[in-house]
């Protein structure tokens, strides 16, 4: 028997129109529904399986079983993580990170707001500005840091012929990594946190106002708990991406040699490059430390984001 | 409590003059309404009582003291705004006592005070709820209890009923009266919705691009409308164009009453439905029209009547109550007549 | 009544904030606007330079170094790469996330969470990491592929879709796409039809915003290029390689100056296009959670 069908151009998810009778095994007609609900999601699905989760469960399972080892050990773990440079390079990316972040969040965070607060010319001016800069990293701004605080750069060099004395950090030194890591962290923080800065709403600063507040008040009371969290998180992502920076890094621990700072990325760079052998272990493991360390960071985030949001 | 005097505001944002020399009192326990439509400038003139917004010209006194300098937080008001703007981290308590710690009261002294205006507006049981946890309604009330938490000379109230569901509107329109009469606080209430102001206003001042066309009492705004703008703002209303003759402007077989002065060759006849008598049957007081349409609202029908003066064709509504609106057909043709003292005409 | 930015009397926005004189502002943005144009100008002036090695400023002024790098076959060959590899990223990103993202808004609202946690990944793990892990499977899965180009296009498009993502998910909302599609339907349109013709016009800046953006991050990616790219030449790759010569080999500075200004001019013109199509507006560059699309922002 047919059942009469209006010219549907698809079927909703869930229910299945048949129209034919109703001898369909079920299973074909799961698929079918299945495949409705998510054909046009599976090529970036496919790209995203493959290219991103099948290589960070590889990554995973290396560090555990070791270059052709049988049987999952927590052996390279040990050996690795007890090699000094590995631990150096641990703490330093960690201490980075952090300084990093910090230093960001004091500058950018006065930033992001008064931004938030121009008209739209102006804003869209530095806007666009702080796009360029978010995404101007790797090795042009390696060179550039270097072709103006480096050892012979120009600001440098016009310090100390006005006379004073002035030690250019040494590039490849944690100053001087922190330094260069800001040229691209603070716009991006500033642009990560501008949507939060709307949230706080004129007339709650008016009401606050006419309750007869300072300034300083509304900001201790209502201003700063309020974006705290976001700013918090802003921080914990800007944690989170300084952990990871890799081209900003090789070019300036090129000019230092073997006296530069170890940082993870740079040593899982370099295990890849020149040791063969044990350069793929090693690698692993500090990957694996890496993304741990990233993955706990994005908890956080995603923990502080919720409660920032309980109240709004 | 005091008054409030406001002379000669004058504020202009570049091009636009918002405000035009307006000068207008309001006596001590009196509640104002500042009415019109989006952009007469209401919101403004209430912004620089509040000090949010300063004056190009003119000065602003609150009892006997000149405000027009003062920053906000030091003058002797409470302000409600229309999306509440109730502190998201802060609990309903919190809010209301946040004036009081603000000027460092005792602890004792405001946790009283806020268990009164809790009691005041209804809402002791909410009291630790956030905003986000509570209803429009209640939000605003809340509002309302924080701005009369430190006990201010002048509540302002910025068209606080606009943002909540019709239902919830009229219940808290008259809460909001019943409270101010109680304290006996002195109020400027903005609003554009005509029924709302005649409803609780003691007076109303109607404003219209940066300037006040009058300023009444509801009534008198209701029966005498002093410009041609109060007349169509106020009240639902015919207005009739008709031509001047002899000095004298009205409808054959109707009514005629004196031109307005400044006229030159048409005026506009103002007049309410409610005071629009229909007879059936073509002989009788009045003009001859015919019934267009009948429109049944509940206790009143209103009807679209469609006449004749001077040739022209005049489109008019009548309400009648339903029970006698009942009998009259559509299509009918009826007399229409109108109480010459009824009518309000102005020149065009 | 919206509340709406009001200028006071005094010409400064009423907002709380931390009221800086006027003189204070500017020294802060002045100084701001410093500290990013003053490397720039270095480079730009290196790219002039002859010698600079002892003084403030330059021994001499040349275009050599212009002339030198725009004809440098190298130097070409490695900017027609990156920019075909950054073109098809984009192009792959759009075309695999718009469908997605669409019927994620209408039909399947379960492809949601599954395409978050996804976008996370390239944020959270260094494209080091990504890229090494790329390396080892492909090494057990294709090898034929490791060091092509085609693995590096599927390895920039993976880290770079969350941008395409974002930046479409949000144009979507802001159109009110289920909407739109609901009445195309009514309407008797087909999904291609209504993808066509209704969905594609109405999500245009998100596609420009999110299509330049992963174009960006392709063109100046630098861990997987050297990682998987192993074979190719793209321009990071190149101007790594003339910042690690240790002495200022025949003018490799200099070209590096060239180079990096280069690059700099492509990101500035697609950062202002971005701009541009998005009027001021902010972009949302990650799930914030934060309230961009519940009109919060001005």
């Amino acid at each position: 028997m047919k059942m009469a069908t209006l010219s549907r151009p698809y079927p909703k998810v869930g229910g299945l129109e048949s129209a034919g009778g109703s001898a369909s095994p079920s299973s074909i007609a799961r698929m079918r529904g299945w495949l409705a609900a998510w054909l046009p999601a599976i090529p970036l699905l496919l790209l995203v399986s493959t290219c991103l989760i099948a290589p960070v469960v590889v990554l995973v399972w290396q560090s555990f079983t070791g270059m052709g080892e049988t049987g999952l050990s927590l052996d390279l773990w040990f050996r690795v993580l007890g090699q000094r440079a590995n631990q150096d390079a641990i703490l330093t990316s960690l201490l980075l990170a952090a300084s990093c972040a910090t230093v960001t969040l004091a500058i950018g965070a006065p930033l992001a707001w008064m931004i938030s607060r121009m008209l739209r010319g102006s804003r869209a001016f530095w806007l666009g500005l702080l796009n360029v800069a978010a995404n101007f990293g790797g090795i042009g701004l390696a060179f550039a840091y270097m072709a103006t605080i480096g050892s012979v750069g120009m600001l440098t060099l016009m310090v100390q012929g006005l006379g004073l004395p002035f030690e250019a950090p040494r590039e490849g030194s944690l100053p001087a990594l922190l330094m260069a890591y800001e040229y691209t962290n603070v716009p991006l923080f500033v642009l990560l946190t501008i949507p939060a800065m709307s949230i706080l709403r004129d007339d709650w600063w008016e009401a606050a106002q006419v309750a007869a507040a300072t300034r300083l008040v509304f900001w201790r009371r209502i201003g700063v708990p309020i974006l705290a969290p976001f700013l918090m998180a802003g921080w914990l992502l800007i944690f989170t991406w300084t952990l990871g920076i890799y081209g900003i890094a090789y070019g300036l621990a090129g000019q230092s040699g073997a006296t530069a700072v170890h940082l993870i990325t740079l040593q899982i760079g370099s295990a890849l490059q020149s040791d063969v052998l044990l350069g793929p272990g090693r690698a692993a493991i500090l990957a694996v430390v890496l993304m741990l360390f990233a993955t706990t960071s994005l908890i956080l985030y995603r923990m502080i984001l919720r409660r920032a949001l309980r109240w709004l | 409590m005091s008054g409030v005097s406001m002379v000669g505001v004058t504020k202009t944002y570049g091009q636009v003059k918002a405000l035009d020399h307006v000068s207008v009192d309001v006596c001590e326990g009196e509640l104002l309404a500042l009415l019109g439509p989006s952009g007469c400038g209401k919101t403004t003139l209430l912004r620089c009582v509040a000090g949010l917004e300063r004056p190009d010209r003119g000065s602003v006194e609150i009892g006997e003291l000149d405000v027009t300098g003062v920053p906000t937080r030091d003058r002797p008001i409470g302000m409600v705004f229309q999306n509440y703007a109730l502190f998201p981290n802060l609990t309903v308590r919190q809010n209301i006592a946040f004036p009081l710690e603000v000027r460092h009261k005792v602890r004792r002294e405001i946790d009283a005070r806020v268990d009164e205006l809790l009691e005041l507006v209804h809402l002791t049981d909410q009291a630790d709820r956030y905003p986000k946890q509570i209803s429009g309604g209640q939000a605003q009330r809340c509002a309302l209890g924080r701005a009369l938490a430190p006990n201010p000379e002048v509540l302002l109230l910025d068209e606080p009923l606009s943002a909540l569901d019709a239902l919830v509107r009229g219940r808290l329109r008259d809460e909001i009266r019943r409270i101010q009469q109680l304290v006996g606080i002195t109020a400027i209430y903005v609003t554009h919705d005509q029924s709302e102001a005649m409803a609780i206003a003691d007076r109303v001042a109607v404003m219209n691009a940066g300037r006040v066309e009058q300023v009444a009492a509801p009534a008198d705004l209701y029966e005498l409308p002093a410009t041609q703008f109060s007349a169509k703002f106020v009240g639902s209303r015919n207005a009739v164009e008709l031509a001047v003759h002899d000095g004298r402007v009205g409808i054959p077989g109707s009514f005629h009453i004196e031109a307005p002065s400044g006229s030159n060759g048409h005026a506009l006849a103002f007049f309410r439905p409610e005071d629009v008598v229909v007879s059936r049957g073509a002989d009788g007081p009045g003009m001859a029209a015919r019934v267009e349409l009948k429109v049944f609202l509940g206790a009143t029908t209103r009807l679209h009547l469609i006449g004749d003066a001077d040739g022209q064709p005049i489109a008019i509504f009548g309400d009648l109550p339903s029970r006698q609106a009942r009998l009259i057909d559509e299509g009918e043709m009826v007399r229409v007549d109108v109480d010459p003292s009824h009518v309000h005409a102005f020149p065009i | 009544m919206a509340v709406n930015p009001i200028l006071t009397a005094t010409g400064q926005r009423a907002a709380g904030g931390v009221r800086l004189s006027r003189t204070a502002r500017y020294l802060f943005f002045g100084a701001v606007l410093l500290y990013f144009c003053v490397p720039m100008a270095a480079v730009l002036i290196y790219s002039f330079a002859t010698r600079w090695t002892a003084n403030v400023l330059p021994d001499g002024y040349t275009l050599e170094w212009w002339q030198a790098t725009v004809a440098n076959p190298r130097i070409q060959s490695a900017f027609s790469t990156s920019i075909a590899l950054a073109t098809l990223t984009a192009i792959i990103d759009i075309a695999v996330v718009v469908p997605a993202a669409y019927w994620s808004r209408v039909r399947n609202a379960r492809i949601r969470p599954v395409v978050e946690v996804a976008a996370a990944v390239p944020f959270a793990l260094p494209y080091v990491v990504i890229a090494f892990g790329l390396m080892q499977f492909s090494g057990v899965v294709v090898p034929q592929y490791q060091g092509t180009f085609a693995l590096l296009v599927a390895g920039h498009a993976a880290i770079a879709f969350p941008f395409v993502y974002w930046a479409v998910d949000g144009a979507m909302a802001a159109a009110g796409i289920e909407r739109l599609s609901e009445t195309a339907e009514a309407c008797g349109a087909s999904p291609f039809q209504t993808l066509r013709r209704v969905v594609l016009p109405n999500i245009s800046p998100g596609l420009v915003t999110g299509g330049l953006l992963s174009f960006a991050a392709s063109f100046g990616e630098f861990a997987m290029a050297q990682i998987i790219g192993r074979g190719l030449d793209t321009v990071p790759l190149w101007s790594a390689e003339m910042i690690r010569s240790y002495t200022d080999t025949a003018g490799s500075y200099n070209r590096l100056a060239v180079v990096t200004l280069l690059t700099f001019a492509v990101l500035f013109v697609l950062s202002a296009v971005v701009v541009y199509w998005n009027r001021g507006q902010t972009v949302r560059l990650l799930p914030g959670g934060v309230a961009s699309d519940k009109g919060g922002g001005r």
